[in-house]
């Protein structure tokens, strides 16, 4: 059952033109031109509860401004948007009580407070029963650990426990719904892979539905199956990683180091796209030829020294979808 | 329905935030006693040794300067405009939106709560003092009194619609300047805070009273030192009444203006 939906989502931002020189000051004083810029122009998609998606997108695709309507703080220029079967924007309130939002960028606790007096507002604001209230707290502590914290003040934490305290806030209140908005943003591998960890588990035992814009790749990987891809405000794919990885997933390269340097290495079904001395690189499509086809024809006339076979990262294949599109490439694709 | 429990925790966390900014409360104490010294000697030397001018006495004009800077005080340590408007420009007024309270009214009560932590620490134990030993008129009566309380606590009211409301206006518009002018100007002039309202010529006089800045300083001061008195004091009341209302109006139609054309920063 879908519990985000979203349909033909628009938002247009006037941004005032700024006139060059003198007359342009003196002019704009007097009159100002206003330029539109569509931050996200039709753009549908549903999302069932229980779900764990990675909405992503380059900066200024729209990410962060489609999350801002889904959290109600934004009003749609046109388009539907229904979360938990309320429009966000027009009951603003009743639409805050099922989500829980984080925002890597900003904390949403109260700055100078002990940490602990941020959730007591925060139990107060959606008037979370006690015991409820406990439950979480005790186990956001322990899986977080927060009682390093809790008597700190918000701006004396450090970015990684400042995060774990901000995620902890946002489901005080048991959402059904949480959004997450580069929750690993600046983390260290620990931390960023505890908090993955957590995130994980809470979308597993009480299924809550996950949306999380990031730019790291590893986030999506490790946390989501499916993935809306947005770019300059459109959808560009919306739709299993697998199925991706598959598809873009065929290409292998194969570095071989060499004993001698020859001038050049001709391969069938192989290019050589990068020499060093005596290194080559190597691209292959997997269904055409196989690693041990390439190496033995290398071996015919070389003797290999060392070799790596590498698979293409997800995040080389997005940034290829980004700068040529889903459809246009190529399924074998230089990564 | 109004949840004024929530309301309240906010009040009680700014209470306690503000004890976390000490040297905040005295730097405020300070320049509310120079400002208080500068007027009193201003308008010692204005009176010239007389006893009386523009039908009040002496006592009760350095009465009228000493409650107005405590009223100064009570005033300024709400959230003052430039605040508002910074968190306006910062977007933590708008990520406020996606939570579930009315936030013109959690910032009234948050400011109850630095308010009354400023009044009981610094503004009551030192104005307790200087009428003690200083010769000023006090209100004869205990309704007095409390007719001066609710007319100051109004007075706030009003202040801090109209403040909330300019700072609010950071929404619309990107250079606030003028704003932030004209707010300082009618708070200080026609407000009644620094002259009274009786020694201004009659234009200015009559351009006050149809404003409702004399609400915030000038009526329940006058109550205080004695120059309003008997059903005056009620029609002041209403009068203060009126400007509440309509600034509150006032505040809740930007508000909604605002709140629809939100923009935080960021794609």
């Amino acid at each position: 059952m879908p519990i985000i939906e979203v349909e033909h989502l628009m938002k247009d931002f006037m941004i005032a033109k700024r006139e060059t020189g003198f007359l342009g000051a003196v002019k704009s004083l007097v009159k100002r031109e206003h330029i539109k810029k569509e931050a996200v122009k039709d753009i549908s998609f549903s999302i069932n509860e229980g779900e764990m998606v990675g909405y992503i997108g380059p900066n200024g695709a729209g990410k962060s401004t489609t999350i801002k309507m889904l959290t109600g703080i934004l009003v749609p220029t046109s388009g539907s948007v229904k979360v938990n079967g309320i429009i966000p924007y027009e009951n603003r309130q009743e639409n805050a009580k099922n989500i829980g939002v984080v925002f890597g960028q900003r904390t949403q606790l109260w700055w100078d407070l002990p940490t602990i007096e941020s959730f007591e507002l925060l139990k107060e604001i959606y008037q979370v029963p006690d015991k409820r209230y406990k439950g979480n707290m005790d186990t956001f502590t322990e899986i977080l650990g927060l009682d390093e914290f809790l008597n700190t003040p918000v701006r004396q934490l450090s970015l990684g426990q400042r995060m774990r305290a901000d995620i902890a806030a946002s489901l005080l209140h048991d959402p059904p719904i949480l959004f997450l908005d580069e929750p690993t943003i600046g983390l260290d591998v620990v931390a960023k892979e505890k908090m993955r960890t957590f995130i994980k588990e809470i979308n597993r035992e009480r299924s809550i539905t996950v949306i999380l814009t990031t730019h790291d790749m590893e986030d999506i990987e490790k946390l989501c199956e499916r993935m809306i891809l947005i770019d300059h405000g459109q959808k560009v794919y919306d739709g299993e990683i697998a199925v991706v990885k598959e598809r873009f997933g065929k290409t292998r390269t194969l570095i071989v180091d060499l004993e001698e340097s020859p001038h050049s290495l001709k391969l069938n079904g192989g290019e050589v796209y990068k020499e060093e001395a005596s290194r080559f690189w190597i691209r292959f499509n997997r269904d055409e030829v196989s690693a041990s086809g390439l190496i033995a024809q290398i071996t015919e006339t070389h003797n290999i020294k060392d070799l790596t076979v590498e698979e293409p990262a997800i995040e080389s294949i997005i940034s290829r979808i980004y700068q040529e599109g889903y459809q246009d490439l190529p399924e074998t694709v230089k990564l | 329905m109004f949840r004024f429990r929530l309301y309240w925790t906010f009040t009680k966390k700014a209470f306690l935030r503000s004890a976390v900014y000490r040297f905040d409360v005295w730097s405020r104490l300070g320049s509310n006693l120079i400002f208080l010294l500068m007027w009193g000697s201003i308008w010692t030397a204005l009176y010239a040794g007389r006893e009386e001018a523009g039908g009040v006495s002496f006592e009760s004009m350095l009465t009228y300067i000493v409650v107005s800077q405590f009223l100064t005080g009570v005033n300024g340590a709400g959230t003052p405009l430039w605040e508002i408007q910074e968190k306006v420009r910062t977007g933590d007024i708008s990520l406020e939106l996606m939570r579930p309270f009315d936030v013109p009214l959690r910032y009234l009560f948050a400011d109850f709560g630095s308010v009354a932590f400023y009044i009981l620490t610094a503004l009551l134990p030192l104005y307790t003092v200087m009428f003690i030993f200083m010769d000023l008129t006090l209100p004869s009566g205990w309704e007095t009194w409390a007719l001066f309380i609710v007319s100051a606590f109004i007075g706030f009211l009003i202040r801090y619609c109209i403040e909330m409301s300019f700072g609010l206006l950071s929404f619309f518009l990107v250079e606030t300047g003028g704003i932030v002018d004209v707010f300082y100007f009618a708070m200080s002039l026609l407000s009644g805070s620094v002259i009274p309202l009786w020694f201004f010529p009659g234009w200015l006089e009559t351009m006050a009273i149809y404003l409702p800045f004399q609400g915030i300083y000038y009526i329940p001061n006058a109550i205080f030192i004695g120059k309003i008195s008997g059903a005056e004091i009620l029609l002041s009341l209403g009068v203060q009444l009126f400007w509440v209302a309509a600034s509150y109006l006032l505040l809740r139609f930007v508000w909604n203006r605002a709140s629809q054309k939100v923009v935080v920063q960021g794609g």
